[in-house]
């Protein structure tokens, strides 16, 4: 090739001719592109835990679950234990009762704890029987194109009638207890979760990658562990996690319907509205309670929203 | 498009059937003592009890029951109550009901769409700044925080800063307020949430960035690209919107002791009156269904990439 | 200032200047474009070229402010009409400007229109914006230009809906929306890249027209030489954020400076020898978020000298049209440009023995399909994705299988690799074994061990969970094809080796591997079970040209060193014609042609088959200018009463056509 050099600009430092020899072509170095070794739940948890915010949430629900957990097993204080002595009732919260106490005498904070451990168990079993049917029935229907028709309509007609009105007529029909809370409640969750990993379960069997699996002729247990699981464990944790203020809203609902709980069982929804009755006369009865449940709720809340968030690569740091 | 409507009006109706003999079965497998408060339990003794029961049909082999209400709702008698009301037909106590809570629900979901969509906007117009946090937070507690609990609160303390009744009265227009808007707070925060959303995701797609190119400013392509494009998802919210308002209503009106259909549905739940019960849960099953068939509708109506096709 | 003595003859209308665009990501700050500079002068075409990432989209976007949010002008300028573009704040000043002076085209026409809004009101608006006509005037004058763009009906399709119109004729909306207030600059960033090749030759030809008619100044923006070398006057080659070489059409075809644009020539498919190695380009384009020192192409550059390593090379200008940013023009570095000239020719002596074609003769049938057709359900109507196809596979050749978009090409490969269960009739016989019935585990074992698939999107092919060494030993799992754990290890860095990739990538997840090393990850995943086999489907489509040729090449190497059969799914046919034995030419759903790869590049009858070969686009600017487009319709044929049939016309040349047909492509063939 003829070139006719006409050199523009000369740089400024000196050049050295024998710099213009072939230089060692390294094979590694053109290949290599800068990499950071990238995996994806570091990178997930640590977006997520970046947040200050949701550091203290986390710390704060892990202290309240121990907590009401650890009350009742520690405590001598009987929350059911009613005081004959008008003089023990409606008490300010003090030194001795440090919520006071309710209409009847009983320790509003021994009752907070005793509640929040069933409400923690009521959310938690309904997160994972929601979340573990869903997840179960979303499978069969992701994959079995011929219970889908039949699926599609069983959640139309569950979905079109209001949650509202479908659990407290459930828990109408059968006898109010936890077994009925959990029922009315279980009964519905699961075919909208199931719905929603029907739809990220089918974008996962079609995708490229799981149809060269297919091709590979990998047995379906792999596929699951492998291909599915890894890929939606995000999501789990991420309903699961939504399910819980959920549940306990629902069962505050149910109380004060009139469907909930039995009167004498200790649950926050049975306080709250307790609380309420008296209310104009004792705000404190309720007031406490009430923060405590929604500290819950609202932290399971913004744990659930922040961990989608993190889980999402694309907001990955 | 007429075969479209045909069918899903046929999948409609029978979703509605379907939910109404389940829970018209369901109903009929309660304890037959539930049919009386707990002071005519006491005074009467089983024989009466029954004669009662035997009289009212409610002994029959269930699907005779069935069968007889399906008869006389197809003659405009839905049967009569059986403990709120004793003896009442319900048709009766539908009418006088129903226009009250239909005008609120009507108006709060009014309120709900224009607040939700005005605070979505301030929201994305100041994303990231004092008008998107203070949205967010409210949506939060709106979202988080059990409806019961801040439901109670409003009605407490709002009501004792603004001066205004505690309950409903027909004749004080000042009473309304506190219950729509109540109604009104969860659809708020639905659509404020949504459309936040919609409009940040269509914010970086192709054709709002070729509008740009185009050397519309800003507010032009927001308005007339962004906006509608992320409206339009919302309609298919609708229906969803119309369930909110039917699960608001039942405590909304129980706390302010509204006349209506929602108060209804709890008091008929609390004192076991079946007759009553069935037929409004076989009223909301019929108003949500039309609910979520009108949404699709409305969905084909306003977005010209959806054809209405048997099918999907 | 430029004087005509630059080959220039018209008035530079836009300058742009060492222009430094820098993007914040992620807390990091990543430099797009490092100091960039070009000139547009009235009525040129320039293109340039690049890979993606070189920063080739992200200058022209600054020259209209469009640049996202997070990007912002660091340094340089940008003079237009006697002002500093890089200076402006406001998106008044912008407006000024914007759609009215500089307009632009996307790339994906399915994307740049509103969906819920007409198109017909998508033009007025920039009509009655800029110059505040009447509604009804802007109406007629966009009908008007969707007439000009060649979209026929005008005044009904003026009321539809973007969903209403196809691909190509949703870019002939956008490009009539572009020009709608007769620009002076025309930027088109990549305006073909998403659509079919016929189509892409008829939106290349509009623009073109339009710029003759207009007298507008158009930039392409194309990483497709071939492209390049039918449209542009003038060509810049960006590498890393900089133009590294710029001149005319001729001068960077004929006589490229830079090393980076020799090699993206020699990489292409048109000019290599079949049976032997491409060019290839090792490696992958640089990472912007590091500093880069030196000439940035040299890491990846094995003849690169060691001041490339150390300092920036200055712009050396060739001729007064031609200017290149490399070391080798410096005259220190001569006798090494000797040294490089001279193995170069060696070079290419030595490559110029085509392979001999494939021997059909004694060949054995691999594989048979019969009367294949597959049937989907889409909105509760069925449509045909393939219909009643057949054809022959034979062990060790490369039958490819050539269409456009929804041609129904992948299907078949899916259909031959058992991914529909059901939905296909007709056969499909793999070694004297009907496949498309159901089989036994034993049966199925044996035929996944010997047929294996390459994907189209090394993106989404790979689980973004899994490290590189369980995605690599899938298969070897499945069906326990190790001794030992230290056995499963040997053999994965065995493929990793035989692919290109360094052993210690296999503790590594997927994702931030380049494009081109991806794709190498999948086909070691394919092979490493040692496969017959293999449906290859658009393996290179969704590479970078530099990329391209290194994925050609391993195909090619494997294909060789372990006797496979490939069925190549394709809609590129220069690389078809480098890579295949056979080719078949597919169109909705049915193959209408199909012959040896010389014979159907020298003796095309189907018309379709003509279409296909006119739009090529070849990457030599005089062959570019002077060839015939052809098109093609479906309803030239007349098939109501005489039936198409799947004739061998002539040994080994197939056509679908009826007895009329027949009879004139026979004469045809005479000739």
């Amino acid at each position: 090739m003829e070139v006719k050099t006409n050199e523009a600009k000369r740089p400024a430092a000196a050049l050295n001719p024998l710099k213009f020899r072939a230089a060692i072509y390294n094979n590694m170095d053109s290949e290599d592109i800068g990499f950071s070794n990238y995996s994806y739940w570091k990178s997930t948890l640590r977006t997520f835990f970046k947040n200050k915010a949701v550091v203290a949430l986390v710390a704060l629900v892990t202290g309240m679950i121990v907590m009401s957990f650890m009350y009742p097993i520690f405590s001598t204080v009987d929350p059911n234990k009613v005081s004959m002595l008008p003089l023990e009732w409606n008490l300010r919260p003090s030194a001795e009762h440090w919520f006071g106490t309710d209409t009847l005498g009983r320790d509003i904070w021994a009752r907070a704890w005793y509640g929040c451990r069933n409400s923690f168990l009521l959310g938690f079993c309904i997160a994972c029987s929601d979340v573990g049917f869903g997840m179960i029935a979303g499978a069969l229907w992701g994959y079995n194109k011929k219970i889908d028709p039949f699926m599609i309509e069983l959640y139309n007609i569950m979905t079109n009638i209001p949650s509202t009105v479908y659990m407290v007529l459930l828990a109408y029909i059968m006898n109010t207890s936890y077994i009925t809370l959990f029922v009315s409640m279980a009964s519905r969750g699961w075919i909208v979760e199931a719905r929603f990993f029907r739809n990220r379960i089918l974008s996962i069997r079609d995708s490229e990658y799981n149809i060269a699996s297919q091709c590979l002729g990998t047995p379906m247990r792999r596929i699951a562990t492998r291909n599915i699981i890894p890929h939606i464990v995000s999501l789990i944790i991420m309903e699961a996690a939504l399910c819980i203020p959920y549940s306990i809203g629902s069962e505050v609902f149910m109380g004060f319907v009139g469907v909930g709980m039995p009167v004498d069982a200790i649950t926050l929804g049975n306080i709250v509205n307790q609380g309420r009755a008296s209310f104009t006369l004792h705000p404190y009865q309720m007031l406490l309670p009430t923060v405590i449940l929604c500290t819950i709720t609202v932290a399971f809340y913004v744990i659930g929203n922040k961990f989608a968030d993190a889980s999402d690569p694309r907001n990955h740091v | 498009m007429t075969k479209y409507i045909l069918t899903r009006t046929l999948r409609s109706l029978l979703t509605v059937a379907i939910v109404f003999v389940t829970v018209f079965m369901l109903l009929r497998l309660m304890p037959l003592s539930g049919y009386f408060p707990q002071e005519i339990l006491k005074e009467t003794d089983e024989a009466t009890r029954m004669t009662y029961l035997r009289n009212q049909g409610l002994l029959d082999h269930p699907f005779v029951q069935l069968w007889r209400f399906v008869k006389n709702l197809f003659q405009g008698d839905l049967g009569r109550s059986l403990t709120v009301y004793p003896k009442v037909p319900i048709i009766t106590l539908l009418k006088e009901k129903i226009p009250v809570t239909a005008a609120f629900g009507f108006a709060s979901m009014v309120i709900g769409i224009v607040l939700g969509i005005s605070l979505g906007l301030v929201m994305v117009r100041f994303k990231n700044n004092w008008g998107d946090r203070l949205g967010t937070f409210f949506i939060l507690i709106v979202r988080a925080v059990p409806s019961i609990i801040y439901l109670f609160f409003i009605q407490v303390w709002i009501s004792k800063w603004f001066d205004l009744p505690l309950v409903f009265y027909k004749d004080r227009p000042e009473s309304w307020v506190l219950p729509t808007i109540c109604l009104s707070l969860g659809s708020i925060a639905y659509y404020a949430l949504w459309l936040r959303r919609f409009m940040v995701d269509e914010e970086n797609k192709d054709y709002v960035k070729f509008a740009m190119v185009k050397g519309l400013p800003k507010r032009v392509v927001w308005k007339k690209h962004v906006f509608k494009n992320a409206v339009i998802p919302l309609v298919i919210y609708l229906p969803s919107d119309l369930l909110f308002i039917i699960s608001g209503s039942l405590v909304i009106e129980s706390l302010y002791a509204i006349p209506g259909t929602g108060g209804l549905l709890t008091t008929a739940i609390k004192s076991q009156d079946n007759n009553l019960v069935q037929v409004i849960v076989l009223m909301y099953a019929v108003l949500s269904v039309i609910g979520v068939f009108l949404g699709d509708l409305l969905v084909a109506f306003v977005d010209p990439r959806i054809k209405l096709t048997e099918g999907e | 200032m430029k004087t005509a003595l630059n080959g220039h003859t018209t008035p530079l209308i836009l300058s742009a200047k060492n222009v430094e665009v820098k993007f914040n990501l992620r807390g990091k700050t990543l430099t797009a474009v490092r100091g960039a500079s070009l000139d547009l002068y009235k009525g040129e075409t320039l293109a340039i070229v690049g890979e993606s990432g070189c920063g080739k989209s992200v200058f022209t976007k600054s020259f209209i402010g469009m640049l996202d949010k997070n990007g912002y002008i660091s340094g340089g300028s940008i003079t237009y009409d006697g002002e500093d573009m890089a200076k402006y704040t406001t998106e008044q000043e912008w407006l000024k400007v914007r759609g009215k002076k500089i307009a632009m085209v996307f790339q994906d026409p399915m994307t740049s229109l509103n969906p819920v809004r007409t198109i017909g009101e998508q033009i007025t608006e920039v009509i009655t914006w800029h110059f505040g006509t009447e509604h009804e005037q802007a109406k007629r004058e966009a009908i008007e230009l969707l007439k000009r763009v060649g979209i026929a009906d005008a005044e009904y399709r003026y009321k539809q809906y973007p969903n209403e119109f196809s691909g190509g004729m949703r870019q002939r909306v956008v490009i009539a929306t572009a020009i709608a207030c007769r620009p002076e600059i025309l930027i088109c960033d990549e305006p073909t890249t998403a659509l079919d090749v016929t189509v892409q030759a008829q939106i290349i030809r509009l623009i073109k027209e339009l710029q003759k008619e207009l007298d507008m100044t158009v930039v392409y923006i194309t990483h497709d030489l071939g492209v390049v070398a039918s449209v542009a006057d003038w060509v810049g080659v960006m590498y890393a954020g900089q133009i590294i070489e710029y001149g005319t059409v001729h001068e960077i075809f004929k006589q490229p400076a830079h090393p980076y644009t020799k090699a993206l020539l020699m990489s292409l498919p048109q000019l290599g020898v079949k049976g032997n190695d491409l060019y290839s380009i090792k490696g992958a384009p640089p990472n912007l978020f590091k500093k880069i020192e030196g000439d940035a192409f040299a890491p990846r550059n094995p003849e690169a000298m060691e001041i490339d390593f150390e300092q920036e090379p200055p712009r050396f200008d060739i001729t007064p049209t031609h200017w290149a940013k490399t070391w080798l023009l410096h005259p220190y570095a001569e006798i090494y440009r000797k040294e490089l000239d001279s193995a170069e020719h060696k070079r290419k002596i030595s490559a110029t023995k085509p392979e001999k074609p494939f021997g059909y003769k004694n060949a054995e049938k691999l594989l048979q399909v019969k009367n294949l057709s597959v049937n989907f359900k889409l909105g509760g109507k069925e449509f045909k994705a393939v219909d009643s196809v057949s054809f022959d596979i034979y062990k060790g050749e490369t039958l490819s299988l050539v269409g456009e978009s929804g041609s129904g090409k992948t299907t078949i490969g899916r259909a031959i690799m058992r991914i529909y269960n059901s939905n296909v009739s007709g056969s499909i016989t793999y070694k004297d074994e009907n496949i498309v019935e159901k089989m036994s585990k034993n049966e199925t074992k044996k035929l996944h061990m010997e047929m294996q698939m390459i994907f189209q999107d090394p993106m989404a092919s790979l689980n973004e969970r899994a490290k590189v060494d369980y995605i690599i030993s899938e298969g070897l799992y499945n069906y326990h094809l190790f001794d030992s754990e230290a056995d499963r290890m040997h053999k994965v860095e065995e493929i990793m080796q035989e692919v290109g990739l360094p052993k210690e990538f296999s503790s590594r997840f997927p994702h931030e591997f380049s494009g081109g090393q991806r794709q190498r990850i999948g086909i070691a995943r394919s092979l490493v079970m040692n496969p017959e086999f293999v449906v290859a489907d658009e393996p290179i489509s969704a590479l970078d040209v530099s990329i391209r040729a290194q994925v050609i090449n391993l195909l090619n190497k494997l294909k060789r060193e372990r006797g496979l059969t490939y069925l190549f799914i394709a809609h590129d046919l220069s690389v078809v014609r480098f890579i295949s034995d056979r080719i078949a030419v597919i169109n909705k759903g049915r193959i209408v042609e199909l012959a040896e790869c010389e014979e159907l590049f020298a003796n095309p009858l189907h018309p379709y088959t003509k279409a296909l070969l006119s739009a090529v686009p070849y990457p030599d600017p005089d062959v570019e200018r002077s060839k015939k487009l052809l098109t093609y319709d479906r309803a030239m044929h007349n098939y109501t009463k005489d039936k198409p049939l799947w004739t061998e016309i002539k040994e080994g040349h197939f056509v679908l056509a009826n007895q009329a047909e027949i009879s004139i492509y026979r004469t045809e063939m005479e000739k």
